[in-house]
């Protein structure tokens, strides 16, 4: 039995994202990139935000975790990215990427009980066997 | 006005253990029997299988948590086609679908899925071993963990351990009550598929439980409803753009 980090895909995404850009104390210099934009557009931050502050989202969550929701990272989220669409705020832009990150990193921390696939099964597309013996 | 449990665990594949095939063969009788055609349409309406062809044609091109899996699936190099990769049937006890990992195919309880909605949560439910067929080298025949783990994600992220289907199953419970349903239809899926007893079955869903429970892939959330399913969706569609840019 053999299990694998989940960030494997994460790891190779975020150093396909970060390639090419100048680092400043140890932190990628992401102002300095012309072509940066939010991760998600402002309307996505605000349609999680509602949706987190619903009262059918507190049920959902208190079903599952026991707990209330947290809901105040997307309202900051949602004000950053309006901060940087407004003045392109390079604190805005930090505030978010840090923030996307660690949502992240929070969805991969566990380790997978089986080892992901390179490539899709050989046979998934193959007839099935009474099709191949017609 | 009891859900029956949706089978989440292989058919039979050669090479099984004799125990293992009595046991899947049971549920799902035509899967062994050799030189058996396909079942084709019947030339009136309203056969089960019938029904159970049109509510899945439906359930492929209307219900968001199906969408985003076969779109994830078809990015992870898994296409799925309807007429090689589903298939309805009947099926022995009070199991609604299977999915067959020695011939790559979704089986559908065509005497048992009871309307479009259980349609959806089965092929949704199904289509999630299917992805996790294709994404990892999943042992479905000799690594209950790795069933296990892939009955907890369906579980989990079906819809099967809704509040509202619970409550029709006369599950009562709210606080964390979302938590013992998956663990406790887990389970169930489990022993449906392997001649095993409640103890080791529960066992391997308690070892697993801590990292498949938390593993939310393709959805990146617990989709509680469509609005959830769709959010979810629009966020696989936009994963180029949130990669490139955190």
């Amino acid at each position: 039995m053999s299990v694998e980090h989940h960030g494997q895909f994460l790891h190779s995404s975020l150093a396909g994202g970060l390639r090419g850009r100048a680092w400043r104390a140890g932190r990628p210099d992401m102002a300095e990139c012309s072509s940066w934009q939010p991760p998600r557009p402002c309307e996505a931050y605000r349609a999680e935000w509602n949706l987190c502050r619903s009262a059918r989202h507190f049920l959902h969550h208190y079903y599952v975790h026991g707990e209330r929701p947290a809901c105040e990272q997307w309202r900051r989220d949602l004000a950053s990215c309006r901060d940087w669409e407004e003045r392109r705020s390079a604190e805005a832009q930090r505030s978010l990427c840090e923030s996307e990150r660690a949502r992240v990193q929070a969805a991969r921390k566990h380790i997978l009980v089986w080892a992901l696939r390179q490539s899709p099964p050989a046979d998934w597309h193959l007839p099935l066997p009474q099709e191949k013996d017609e | 006005m009891a859900g029956a449990p949706d089978v989440g665990g292989p058919g039979p594949a050669a090479g099984e253990q004799l125990q293992q095939q009595h046991v899947s063969c049971q549920v799902f009788p035509k899967r062994l029997a050799q030189g058996n055609p396909q079942q084709g349409f019947l030339s009136s309406f309203f056969t089960s299988n019938q029904k159970c062809q049109l509510r899945l044609l439906r359930t492929l091109e209307t219900n968001p948590y199906v969408k985003l899996l076969l779109d994830a699936m078809k990015h992870s190099g898994c296409a799925v086609n309807k007429d090689r990769h589903f298939s309805c049937e009947d099926c022995n006890g009070n199991v609604s679908g299977g999915f067959d990992a020695s011939t790559s195919q979704i089986v559908l309880c065509q005497n048992n899925i009871r309307n479009q909605a259980h349609m959806n949560r089965v092929v949704t439910h199904e289509l999630i071993h299917a992805f996790d067929h294709c994404r990892a080298h999943v042992d479905w025949f000799t690594n209950l963990r790795h069933l296990a783990c892939s009955e907890v994600r369906a579980a989990n992220l079906s819809g099967d351990c809704s509040l509202v289907n619970e409550i029709f199953r006369f599950h009562f419970g709210l606080k964390q009550h979302h938590q013992t349903c998956v663990r406790d239809r887990a389970t169930l899926s489990i022993l449906a598929v392997r001649n095993i007893s409640k103890e080791v079955a529960k066992n391997a869903v308690d070892e697993v439980f801590e990292s498949c429970f938390n593993d939310y892939e393709p959805f990146g959330r617990i989709p509680h409803n469509k609005t959830y399913a769709r959010y979810a969706h629009r966020d696989f569609q936009n994963r180029d753009r949130y990669y490139s840019n955190i």
